[in-house]
């Protein structure tokens, strides 16, 4: 898959594994993938999401803070389907617990005992992330997978990436028009 | 789907269980006392969580 993809758009995926590295998640989110594309001024993706207000200092911390996804999303979803909301169980536990031993437990919880030069795995929501991006850039006739493409699948994926971005006042439709703005200003 | 809420209701039950070992640490219960309450022997505790968090017991250190 990675032949079709630029030099640019690999390198994203290069940079998410070390950011995923870097903050010891067992899995490569579409959190990570949002960092690493905001990580490249050059990029396309880097000057539609700073076009439209996006920092990515202020995207680093909450990843950091682990607001990416305190459970997982499909876990979320999951329980909430036979009755159990995650939200009210976190809010008792951070009650009872504390914000920062909740935080500490859930990401460290799942984080298996690897050696560092280990491969870290994509997670579901960022391969969708990734199976979207080569299906957008087939969409467009482009020939070449590029960091602009990995920002339409990321944020049309199910991963946390949305929701951060959200969480900076930026709707993920405003991403999409700027995304075809520049498209249509490079074709 | 019913598998996956499976999974994660397990994973929360970890959660939950992680905390409160923790808690329990540090207001001075030992390996035993948690492993009794928790229905599970000393060293299969002592596996799981001495290498994790701070799981420190005050009268311990």
């Amino acid at each position: 898959m990675f032949e079709r993809f630029t030099k640019t758009a690999r390198e994203t995926v290069v940079r998410a594994q070390a950011e995923a590295r870097t903050l010891r998640d067992p899995r490569i989110g579409t959190e990570h993938l949002l960092l690493a594309l905001l990580d490249d001024r050059a990029s396309t993706a880097y000057r539609v999401l700073s076009g439209l207000g996006l920092r990515a200092e202020d995207v680093r911390d909450a990843v950091r803070r682990g607001e990416a996804g305190l459970v997982r999303q499909r876990d979320a979803e999951a329980l909430r389907s036979i009755g159990i909301d995650v939200d009210a169980v976190l809010a008792r536990l951070t009650e009872t617990f504390g914000e920062d031993a909740v935080r500490a437990v859930l990401r460290e919880q799942g984080t298996p005992r690897r050696s560092p030069s280990r491969h870290i795995p994509f997670s579901q929501a960022a391969r969708d992330a990734m199976g979207s991006a080569v299906r957008e850039a087939i969409r467009l006739g482009d020939k070449h997978i590029d960091d602009g493409h990995i920002l339409a699948g990321v944020l049309s994926s199910g991963g946390a990436a949305r929701g951060l971005v959200q969480a900076q006042g930026v709707s993920a439709e405003q991403v999409r028009t700027a995304l075809e703005r520049a498209w249509r200003k490079s074709a | 789907m019913g598998l996956r809420a499976a999974v994660a209701l397990g994973r929360l039950a970890d959660t939950l269980e992680a905390l409160n070992v923790a808690r329990a640490r540090t207001e001075g219960w030992s390996w035993e006392q948690i492993a009794e309450a928790l229905g599970v022997s000393r060293q299969a505790v002592h596996k799981k969580y001495a290498g994790r968090l701070p799981m420190t017991n005050p009268k311990e250190t």
